[in-house]
């Protein structure tokens, strides 16, 4: 297991167990079908940006993407269209969402802070207009329905719910492509030094334009999955402010901003703790209104003690050197 | 390389361009403008039955003549609100009814635009400012209905947790106020001078407890995550209350997957659709519903008579009280179909 992932897990392990302590119906199987369910909905999102940040980048526009998507497909399904057309052509939309990022930042030489940010008022405003900021409601699309939202029973009232599955497909993929694969590893060379890596040989740009193109694939997917949960589409408010959840948990998971780190298990964890501070918050009986506040300081908290950890196993380290050389 | 990027932008620069003279081939409609009184109508977010209000103003719009509507839906709460009607003043507007964010942090701007037009507002009000009406519901009184209603639901009394979007609103305080004193059945306080209850506490009366209160600013998976923990939290809940349109479907959503249709009962405030195939269906016991159609309608209605002059309209207090409508299973159908219609008749404006 990759070092920096220890930190966050730990960090999961406390706050589930303080939670525990204070509410036993924590665990009881419904609530850990909720916990997995939206855990699992923020970590694609999370995976989709941290190869981005891994390539010192950053995408703003996630929230905006799963807005249009979303919306896009609760208008199809108002106008009666194939669902499961719809469904090819909107992945195939987010696919060129992330080629056209990619391209206006390697060929145009944009900031990614500039091109995404411009992305995410355009999608957002296409989606409003679209929809005529109408907020949509489906009716149950058989088949989709439970491919998108379906659960299946484990034990007793433990479900899980199709957002896992998902998960584990896209994590385990992209864990592959990321540890596994020569991509991955020019990817994270590319992160550490653009310059380098262009000198040696690797093509940096199709590789950049390579993970916007997954992040906003996977910002897409998590629309779907996002609408069918929740049966309900605003244009205007559906994935608003999710890309920095998803940036906090490619973060807060071991990816570094400064590009060149990253650790796919880690951002899974690190979505959990989102989650699960939320969860907690109710379950302890927080009010509602100190939600954000507590999420901002669990998550200083973690990165500080993080990079305090790290600072002192360095320090260690270089003492051994120096001392086995003596 | 740049070629084929020049290529994609233009193809999709063409693609836009021909959406967009698709979309204004049919909008317009040249008549008299310049004897037509222009009126802004303001809500504060974006919710369906903001859609239904805007259907009343289309509706009045048509019906009435001699005026010019516009419908804004702020998005972003209070900033938003506020820029949206600094930008109304900037282009020359007649006549606004607006539904106030913040009806006290409000005031003094409120009373700058008062100054400028004919403010009135309606849904929830803003009574420190100089607006000249205010034309909604008594929302205590409706929030006292609604907890009649879950006597109804639950005679046998039991552990109630509410569910609202935001409680800086005024008559989403009022409302809840008005649950938790006919729960516990507290006297009357009368609208204006109400005392609120804390929001962190839990209220025991003799047969209902009012438990929790939970806050969603408006987001959806927030909203329907806090139900999903509510069930998790209290194994007794025998009654979930939705302040807000989306907040009872999203209470129902939690209870079915939790396989508890039923056993929880919802009742709610307005009117989902999602909420009236609940009671319908039986899964849910009742709404209280403002009749949003006539906010919008009544709002134009009172802003053109203003506008031609007769102040008539204008009650002494101030108050053009719409009432409220309880809806259960016995009126659900002749009161869906009222709404159905309503919608359809906003909608059909060109």
């Amino acid at each position: 297991m990759n070092k920096n992932t220890i930190g966050i897990l730990s960090l999961f392990v406390l706050i589930f167990g303080f939670t525990w302590y204070s509410n036993e119906n924590f665990v009881n199987g419904y609530n850990m079908t909720n916990l997995v369910k939206w855990s699992s909905l923020y970590a694609i999102m999370g995976i989709g940006v941290a190869f981005v940040i891994i390539t010192g980048g950053i995408d703003l526009s996630i929230g905006s993407v799963i807005g249009l998507v979303a919306s896009l497909l609760a208008l199809a399904i108002k106008y009666e269209w194939n669902p499961t057309l719809t469904v090819v052509l909107l992945l195939g939309l987010s696919i060129v969402i992330g080629l056209m990022h990619g391209l206006l930042i390697t060929k145009v030489k944009l900031q990614p802070f500039v091109v995404t940010l411009c992305g995410l008022l355009f999608y957002r405003g296409i989606s409003r207009w679209l929809t005529d900021n109408q907020t949509m409601q489906f009716p149950g699309t058989e088949n989709l329905d439970s491919f998108f939202s379906g659960k299946l029973l484990i034990f007793g009232k433990f479900a899980l719910s199709s957002p896992f599955f998902f998960l584990v497909v896209v994590a385990i993929i992209a864990a592959f492509f990321l540890n596994r694969t020569i991509w991955g590893r020019y990817l994270l060379a590319l992160g550490n030094n653009e310059d380098g890596a262009r000198y040696s040989g690797i093509q940096t740009d199709r590789l950049k334009i390579a993970a916007y193109v997954i992040c906003s694939f996977l910002a897409g997917v998590s629309g779907l999955l996002f609408a069918y949960e929740l049966d309900s589409v605003q244009p205007a408010q559906t994935g608003e402010f999710y890309e920095l959840y998803a940036i906090a948990a490619a973060v807060l998971g071991g990816c570094s901003l400064r590009g060149g780190q990253g650790a796919i298990f880690g951002v899974i964890i690190a979505a959990a703790v989102i989650r699960l501070l939320r969860n907690s918050i109710n379950l302890v009986g927080i009010s509602t209104h100190l939600e954000f506040s507590i999420i901002g300081l669990v998550i200083l908290g973690g990165v500080t003690a993080d990079e305090l950890i790290k600072r002192i196993v360095a320090k260690r380290r270089s003492k051994q050197i120096s001392t086995s050389k003596s | 390389m740049i070629k084929k990027l020049t290529f994609i932008l233009t193809a999709l620069a063409v693609v836009l361009v021909a959406g967009c003279g698709n979309n204004s081939s049919n909008g317009t409609n040249d008549g008299d403008d310049k004897a037509k009184h222009k009126i802004a109508y303001v809500t504060n977010g974006i919710d369906p039955f903001w859609d239904l209000c805007a259907a009343g103003v289309r509706q009045a719009e048509s019906e009435l003549g001699g005026v010019e509507c516009e419908i804004h839906f702020p998005t972003k709460g209070l900033a938003d609100q506020k820029s949206i009607m600094e930008s109304l003043m900037a282009k020359g507007i007649a006549g606004m009814a607006v539904s106030p964010v913040d009806a006290d942090g409000q005031t003094k701007f409120l009373n700058e635009i008062a100054s400028q037009t004919k403010l009135i507002t309606h849904d929830a009000d803003a009574p420190k400012s100089e607006r000249l009406v205010y034309i909604g519901t008594d929302n205590y009184k409706a929030g006292r209905a609604l907890g009649r209603l879950v006597k109804e639901a639950i005679p046998d009394g039991g552990e109630v947790a509410i569910f609202v979007g935001r409680l800086e609103q005024l008559n989403a305080r009022q409302r809840r106020q008005g649950v938790i004193d006919e729960l516990l059945d507290r006297p009357s306080q009368t609208l204006g001078q109400i005392k609120f209850d804390e929001v962190a506490k839990v209220f025991k009366g003799e047969k209902y407890t009012i438990v929790d209160t939970r806050t969603d600013n408006f987001v959806m998976d927030a909203a329907k995550s806090n139900a999903e923990d509510a069930i998790t939290k209290y194994e007794n809940l025998a009654c979930m209350v939705g302040l807000f349109a989306y907040n009872p479907p999203r209470c129902l959503q939690a209870i079915k997957e939790a396989g508890k249709l039923g056993k929880i009962k919802v009742c709610g405030f307005d009117e989902d659709d999602a909420l009236l195939q609940a009671i319908k269906d039986g899964h849910a016991h009742g709404t209280i519903s403002q009749q949003p159609w006539n906010y919008g309608y009544q709002s134009v209605k009172v802003l053109k008579s203003i506008l031609d002059g007769d102040n008539s309209v204008i009650p002494p207090n101030k108050f053009i009280d719409l009432g409220y409508k309880s809806v259960t299973a016995k009126n659900i159908d002749e009161f869906w179909s009222e709404k159905n219609k309503m919608a359809a008749l906003g909608k059909k404006k060109d």
